[in-house]
């Protein structure tokens, strides 16, 4: 919980989009905004942003991480509340921005700051707005895979799943090995496309002997990489965001 | 033993095509994690039990030094001999020479990683010295040349057709069998006749606790406990990481590692032993020498970092939680340490050169840090490998690092510059989607890896951002 | 070599280092409450898991009358056994004696390699226990003069008579009696919990590896 925030009468709310949500996934990121705004939120979006830096940071580039992380930083400064539809982002501000400017005590107060109000999206809607039911519909049986990042990086796995309970008329069934990586990895699925492929068909053959007929995800990276293997093998399967999930109203 | 670790893909995409691993492996996580939960039920606390077993071992590297002089100083106490080598080479003669002076033409030995890493074996054979691995799966992984597959059940993927054949060949297995119980007994029965005619043996040491000068073995087949008990003298090795303060502190690894990694709430033995036999005693050794091999350990203690990788206890619950290690087994690993455990050490042990794909080959999922008793963060660990190769101007391939750290150093830039960025995606838009078809994108040259099994969106004509900015003004 | 051990301590200690954090609380062990009678339940249900036998009997003579017949379904010729004074009123020579089994004990012989032949070639190994620990039934037993290591280890099968008085709720009542700061250690000291055990071949798992196959307790009083 976000013990101490500085509250304005009006909360500060600003959204910040991952940068494959940005480049190949921008539907995503209207949806989160529609969500929020249909809560009562209207976040902000601050154009300049770009990206948070993950890419480089796994990549063992450090110093260019930092520039990345200082620009995140000066671009959110003045938010109350930062959102992302992304647990990989969230966790690098939250975990690696401390640790990365370590050595500029200004910059790494400013990150320890930032950690603190920055949330993955269904962690802001329970944890924060205490909304569980956002009036969302659909008919259908649907699952759930936990992305790494959200599960262990941020522990957080109840609040997506009431989320997701709380559609009327939808079905929830549990996802069989709901917390194995789906083999995304970043760079990982491109370098090492062998056990890559082995575990996102092991993903996708645990959606496809479930029940479900729509996946879910909370991570634009698993979205990219489980949807493009079904995409390839089984393009009738369905899988989305949970963000666009959630702001279905049934044909309203 | 031989480091292969450069042969990680090839041996990775060898081992994905194995039926017989595949479907080992994939018994591993499941089975692993219902076993654990069990395993770990008996704690009160289990959640509590993993912290204090972190800061045991937190303590235990802490006080390194300190601890090692207490222990050997105890051990000396008690009629032990303590010998300390700084490579493998070093380690291997000693007990080669200690071999030979006693006219043992043989060695028994128990499953021990340190004697995999220190290539103790080929080093005896070469000396004229005959090893006979006594566990059943380092037996079986002897016979046939093979590295271990897991560094609980070394030979657990092994046919057993294989196994009868190597045990017919080489073991005295007389008649044709491939029950696993009737393979065990053939190796019982031969590896007897060595246990009774034992001049030295090796074995290697779990826990060795410095209070009391005390090595601990835990083992389920009794081999260590023959091998500490029958001949006039017993080698132990081990390298220095392996003390821990007191006897309390061994109790609670001790319940930890088995419950935490096997569900067992704890192994068939445990043995404590505290200096040679006594007087009139008729058994245990009459000389117990403890060799504490360095082979590193004190340079990667010297930073704080690379330190925390010396708290691992070989539990093995990292193994059978990491995605990439339960698709591909141990064997692409390369060397005596194998997933998240190896691939945190066997980039320090062997240098960051050779071992590459060790630790680029990894989601950072986190599964492994989470079930680590030790307290050991691997991804952050690999995360610094990553960034010490990065920015190594002498490594191997110096003109593809510079190649990537200019593109990094580039995109950076653009990250930075926000007009930029925008001006990078309009440019790279035409040239992603040149061959896309009905918003899909199912190959683009020099991006195969992605492309073997999944599509790609096809960039949307704009961005998030050009559809904010026009709709928004 | 005083040289190599040298450098190595000397490298170890310069390193920078913090001192380590406080340890967390940690919960007691729930056994730690358990009466006489659940002890001795929980003792073997942990063990009776293991496919250790335990058989109570109600003094020396009724010990004695499962051990004939454990001898005669075990097929038994030969037993090695320990002198441990908690043996001495089973008179285990006098015993084998009334019903023609060779009972030795280590005075039986010359030096270590005799002894070590026989306890190869036994059927069985007779010792006592110096604790049954009910957590997860485990002997401890602490080898000395009077307790030699092989006899538990190289026959097939291990026969360990004990009083219930032995019987102590975790390892800690075991471990702390043993290593005792102001007294030497044994040589060596050895939980065993249940015979000897492999999972090696295809996770298939037997009992009876290298150490016996089979773990039979007398549990007397």
């Amino acid at each position: 919980m976000a013990a101490s925030l500085t509250w304005r009468s009006m909360p500060r709310v600003s959204m910040f989009i991952p940068c494959t949500m940005d480049l190949l996934l921008p539907q995503v990121g209207e949806a989160a905004m529609i969500l929020l705004k249909r809560l009562g939120i209207a976040p902000s979006y601050h154009p300049e942003q770009t990206c948070c830096g993950q890419p480089l940071l796994n990549a063992g580039h450090r110093a260019q991480a930092r520039r990345a992380a200082k620009h995140f930083l000066t671009t959110f400064w003045d938010d109350d509340i930062v959102v992302s539809p992304s647990g990989s982002c969230v966790c690098m501000v939250k975990r690696h921005y401390p640790e990365l400017l370590k050595d500029e005590p200004a910059w790494h107060t400013r990150a320890l700051a930032m950690a603190e109000k920055t949330f993955e999206l269904s962690q802001y809607l329970v944890d924060v707005l205490g909304s569980t039911d956002v009036g969302a519909t659909h008919h259908g049986t649907v699952t759930y895979h936990d992305s790494c990042h959200i599960l262990r990086g941020l522990g957080v796995t109840e609040q997506p799943r009431l989320l997701i309970r709380n559609v009327r008329g939808a079905q929830y069934v549990p996802l069989a090995n709901a917390y194995t990586c789906c083999g995304f990895g970043g760079e990982f699925a491109a370098k090492y496309p062998d056990i890559s492929g082995a575990l996102v068909r092991d993903k996708a053959q645990s959606f496809l002997s479930s029940p479900a007929d729509l996946l879910l995800v909370s991570e634009p990276g698993c979205l990219l990489n489980i949807g493009g293997y079904l995409h390839r093998h089984y393009p009738d399967k369905r899988v989305m965001h949970l963000a666009q999930f959630l702001i279905q109203d049934g044909g309203r | 033993m031989q480091a292969r670790t450069q042969e990680f893909k090839a041996t990775a995409r060898r081992e994905l095509g194995n039926a017989l691993s595949q479907t080992f492996l994939s018994l591993l996580p499941p089975g692993f994690t219902a076993l654990r939960q069990i395993g770990m039920s008996s704690f009160p606390d289990p959640d509590a039990a993993v912290e204090y077993a972190r800061a045991i071992r937190a303590e235990a590297i802490a006080r390194l030094p300190e601890l090692l002089e207490q222990f050997e100083r105890r051990a000396i106490e008690l009629g032990a001999t303590v010998i300390w080598t700084r490579t493998s080479h070093e380690a291997n003669e000693i007990i080669l020479d200690l071999a030979r002076e006693r006219g043992a033409t043989y060695i028994t030995k128990s499953k021990s990683m340190i004697t995999e890493e220190t290539g103790l074996n080929e080093h005896l054979r070469e000396g004229g010295v005959e090893p006979f691995e006594t566990d059943l799966g380092e037996f079986i992984t002897q016979l046939l040349g093979r590295p271990p597959f897991h560094i609980v059940g070394p030979a657990i993927n092994v046919a057993p057709e294989e196994i009868r054949d190597a045990f017919m060949a080489k073991a005295g297995l007389k008649e044709s069998t491939t029950d696993p119980v009737r393979l065990g007994l053939a190796a019982r029965l031969f590896l007897r006749d060595k246990f009774e005619h034992l001049k030295m043996g090796v074995v290697g040491v779990n826990m060795a606790v410095a209070s009391t000068g005390t090595i601990i073995n835990v083992e389920n087949e009794g081999n260590i406990r023959m091998i500490k008990s029958s001949p006039p003298t017993v080698v132990a090795l081990m390298s220095p990481e392996k003390v821990v303060p007191t006897m309390s502190d061994a109790l609670h690894l001790l319940r930890i590692l088995s419950r935490n990694c096997t569900g067992q709430k704890i192994t068939s033995y445990v043995s404590f032993d505290s200096g040679p036999k006594r007087d009139r005693e008729i058994d245990g050794p009459e000389e117990l020498f403890i060799v504490i091999v360095d082979n590193g350990r004190s340079q990667i203690y010297q930073d704080p970092l690379t330190r925390e990788a010396l708290r691992c206890i070989r539990c093995g619950a990292c193994l059978n939680t990491c995605p990439v290690y339960t698709k591909i087994g141990g064997y692409p690993y390369g060397f005596a340490y194998s997933g998240p455990m190896g691939q945190v050490l066997n980039p320090l042990l062997l240098g960051l050169v050779d071992t590459r794909d060790l630790y680029q080959a990894c989601t950072l999922c986190d599964a492994c840090r989470e079930v680590c008793p030790a307290g050991i963060d691997h991804p952050s660990l690999l995360l610094s490998y990553r960034a010490r190769a990065a920015s190594d101007v002498h490594g191997q391939q110096t003109v593809h690092a510079l190649l990537r750290r200019s593109l990094a150093t580039l995109l950076a830039f653009a990250m930075t510059h926000p007009r930029l960025w925008d001006l990078g995606i309009k440019l790279a838009r035409p040239l992603v989607n040149i061959a896309a078809q009905k918003g899909s994108i199912n190959n683009l040259p020099g991006a195969q890896g992605w492309f073997a099994c999944r599509d790609l969106p096809a960039m949307p004509e704009k961005t998030f951002r050009e559809r904010w900015r026009q709709d928004h003004g | 070599m005083a040289d190599t051990r040298g450098c190595i301590l000397e490298a170890l200690r310069t390193a920078v280092r913090l001192p380590p954090a406080p340890r967390p609380v940690l919960p007691l062990q729930p056994e730690l409450i358990l009466d006489r009678p659940q002890l001795v339940a929980r003792f073997t249900e942990e063990l009776s898991v293991q496919t250790g036998v335990v058989l109570r009997a109600t003094d020396a003579r009724d010990a004695l009358r499962h051990l004939t017949e454990t001898a005669k379904a075990e097929h038994i010729a030969t037993i090695m056994t320990s002198t441990d004074s908690a043996l001495a009123p089973l008179d285990l020579k006098t015993w084998g004696q009334t019903h023609n089994i060779a009972v030795h004990t280590a005075a039986d012989f010359a030096d270590r390699e005799a002894f070590r032949a026989a306890c190869f070639g036994a059927q069985a190994g007779i010792t006592g226990a110096d604790f049954a620990i009910a957590e997860t039934g485990t002997l401890g037993i602490i080898f000395h003069a009077n307790q030699p290591r092989l006899i538990s280890i190289a026959p097939p099968l291990h026969i360990a008579i004990f009083t219930i008085d032995r019987l102590v709720p975790t390892y800690e009542q075991a471990i702390s009696q043993v290593f005792q700061d102001k007294h030497t250690p044994p040589s060596q000291f050895a939980f065993i919990t249940g015979p000897s055990a492999s999972a090696d071949i295809q996770a298939i798992a037997f009992k009876g590896m290298h150490g016996p196959r089979k773990l039979i307790v007398i549990l007397v009083g």
